[in-house]
């Protein structure tokens, strides 16, 4: 069989994309396995693998404590934003709400660089709960959060879910029942989708977990940045510890192209 | 069951869109209602602001005597289908037929019975476990019309129901249809853009256009006297033949001038065209009143000669395309026997006692005795 030049091209940029995205991936793999001096070595060296580093997270870091805060904050942040979310979404694509303009108002603050709201997320938060704790880190990520998880679902109640809404209406279903027991179910992947990403952003957060947080209350993000500057780079339990803060977002990723494929397949792109 | 009635009802959109204007209609309590008219022509907006869905902007909107403007659309008591259904994805067929009885609180017992009884007369008590997404178009139908039934609502609004079935299947749900009616004797409206579901179905047909009502009537008595010309077009196919002619007085009578030729206006209808002598007017002739044997055209038939066009043989019956030197070509429909072929010349007898004119500034047809 004779491969046409056209696929070995394709392929071949298929291959050095993919390689471009693995590549610091494996290095931090390689980095984990290995000792502290092996870690540096140009070009990388295997040695001798070992486990060490992971062990040594969990007894010279505290990496349990930041996998924990990260785990509650970021299960709080979405369990907090996604109802509300899904209600904003809701009254969004039913009723007059300021339409496109609010919504592309809410996508251009998305596109902020997050400095800028520094400050003011700060002294709000400030004003709400005491500073340095979890409920504050909480407060700001279901802040940040809230508006874009609530601006992604809008399309999931467009198109289908409208005329069934019209038919439980119809059937004699309030417009309160109509949303819990038609609506929501059948937006559930788009609601899941749009739970899950809320729940990876605010894992995956560092300005405002940084600004706003204690030793205590440190998350994964801030607590790996932490490692950086203590006792000079601890690179190899770094990236230990990186490889284990990335479990969690690996788990839930293929769950969230599921839910956000079926969730699309409701909306406006049907 | 209940009477629908509309009183100047409009509905805008909130784009400006004038989607209704000024509607006027009294559905009778048990009345099999049919609202045709091409797509767009607001009968859905309608439809919708019977059931609630859509407010309407102005006018009044009466189900049972009783004015439902700012009733929600669940305690309007009526049931709603669509075209495509909407079925409750994530529930059983069982599930979405006892949704609404539900809601209202019904003993179990009693949802039971009715889900029994109306998934027999549908003929999906076979399907009762299963999720939408595991039937057919056509039993979705069913389930769907099935859902309107067991709430034994005040009226059925039924949205174009049978649009999306192929042509064998909502033949049979016409007959279906027409059945439960009789069987139920619960006021129904039916929204439909095919003029044969219209005709075949309805125990009155309204008429469509642009948001307004042209006319109301039973099928045959809107095919025998059209109220315009956009209803004379509408209905039937091959629709009638619409021809730029003039009037004009002839001797004692008056003669129509048609670029084929010239037909005499027949004595009863005289006093009532008299009025537009010497003026353009538009010939309304449907091709079935054209014969070939010159005693079936009745009292008032007279001789038309032109060529054969084209030739359409449907099995029972012929359409031929006559040319008309001069003006448009015009269909008449005849016998299957007939061996005429393109080109030939043909000898027809028109009925001129079913001749209709109408008014070319306004579209409106001129009054006249009912056809003879
Ligand atoms: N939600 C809406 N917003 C704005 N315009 C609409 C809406 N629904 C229908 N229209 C417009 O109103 C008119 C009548 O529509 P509709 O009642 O659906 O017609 P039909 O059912 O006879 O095809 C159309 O011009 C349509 O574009
Ligand atoms: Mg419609």
């Amino acid at each position: 069989m004779r491969i046409k030049p056209a696929t070995l091209l394709r392929h071949g940029i298929l291959i050095a994309f993919s390689a471009a995205i693995l590549l610091p991936l494996l290095w931090v793999l390689r980095v984990s396995l290995t000792d502290k001096l092996t870690a540096y070595k140009i070009p990388p060296e295997i040695g001798h693998l070992s486990f060490d580093n992971f062990i040594e997270v969990f007894t010279r870091f505290d990496f349990s404590l930041w996998f924990a805060n990260s785990f509650g904050i970021a299960l709080a942040t979405t369990a907090i934003s996604l109802p509300a979310a899904t209600m904003m979404a809701y009254a969004a694509a039913r009723y007059r709400t300021g339409g496109a303009p609010l919504l592309v108002t809410v996508l251009a603050s998305q596109m902020l660089p997050p400095i800028v709201l520094v400050l003011p997320l700060f002294l709000l938060v400030t004003t709400m709960v005491p500073i340095g704790g979890r409920a504050a880190i909480t407060l700001a990520h279901v802040a940040v959060n809230l508006p874009f998880m609530a601006w992604m679902m809008v399309s999931f109640f467009e198109g289908e879910t409208k005329q069934l809404e019209e038919a439980a209406r119809a059937e004699g279903a309030t417009r309160w029942q109509a949303f819990r027991l038609i609506t929501v179910p059948v937006a559930m992947p788009g609601i899941l989708a749009a739970g899950l990403l809320g729940f990876i952003l605010s894992w995956n957060e560092f300005l405002y977990a940084l600004i706003l947080s204690t030793s205590k209350s440190q998350t994964l993000s801030v607590g790996l940045a932490s490692m950086e500057t203590q006792a000079g780079v601890n690179i190899a339990p770094l990236a230990a510890a990186t490889l284990l803060g990335l479990a969690p977002v690996l788990i839930l990723l293929p769950f969230l192209q599921k839910y956000l494929i079926k969730g699309l397949s409701l909306g406006a792109l049907k | 069951m209940a009477s629908i009635e509309l009183r100047s009802v409009s509905k805008a959109y909130d784009g400006g869109v004038h989607a209704v204007r000024d509607i006027d209609l009294s559905i009778a309590d048990g009345e099999f209602m049919i609202f045709l008219g091409p797509s767009g022509c607001g009968k859905s907006t309608t439809l919708r602001m019977i059931a609630g869905l859509e407010t309407a902007t102005a006018g009044d909107i009466l189900i049972g005597g009783e004015r439902v403007n700012d009733l929600d659309p669940a305690k309007r008591d009526i049931s709603i289908v669509f075209q495509n259904y909407a079925l409750f994805p994530h529930m059983s067929v069982r599930k979405n037929l006892s949704f609404g009885l539900r809601l209202k609180g019904t003993p179990r017992a009693e949802i039971e019975r009715r889900i029994g009884h109306v998934s027999k007369m549908m003929g999906i008590d076979e399907l009762l476990d299963r999720r939408p997404s595991q039937l057919s178009g056509g039993q979705r139908q069913r389930v769907a019309l099935g859902r309107a039934l067991v709430r034994e609502p005040q009226a059925f609004l039924l949205d174009e129901p049978l649009s999306n079935l192929d042509a064998k299947l909502r033949a049979v749900m016409r007959t279906e249809l027409i059945k439960l009616h009789q069987r139920l004797g619960t006021t129904m409206v039916h929204v439909t853009h095919d003029q044969v579901e219209a005709m075949t179905m309805g125990e009155r047909i309204c008429i469509m256009k642009d948001g307004e009502v042209v006319q109301v009537g039973a099928p045959l008595e809107v095919y025998t006297n059209p109220a315009d010309t956009f209803v004379a077009g509408f209905l039937a196919t091959p629709s009638m033949n619409l021809m730029p002619a003039r009037l004009e007085a002839d001797g004692d009578g008056l003669a129509i001038h048609l670029a084929a030729g010239t037909i005499a206006v027949p004595e009863p209808f005289r006093a009532a065209y008299a009025p537009y002598a010497g003026q353009a007017i538009i010939a309304g002739m449907r091709p079935e009143d054209f014969h070939e044997k010159p005693a079936e055209a009745g009292p008032f038939g007279q001789l038309v000669e032109t060529t054969i066009e084209t030739v359409e043989a449907l099995g029972p019956e012929t359409i031929l395309t006559l040319s008309q030197p001069g003006g448009t070509a015009f269909a008449a429909r005849v016998s299957a026997a007939g061996t005429s072929r393109a080109g030939d010349k043909i000898r027809l007898t028109y009925d001129a006692g079913k001749l209709h004119l109408f008014d070319p500034r306004t579209t409106k047809r001129i009054a006249r005795p009912l056809s003879v």
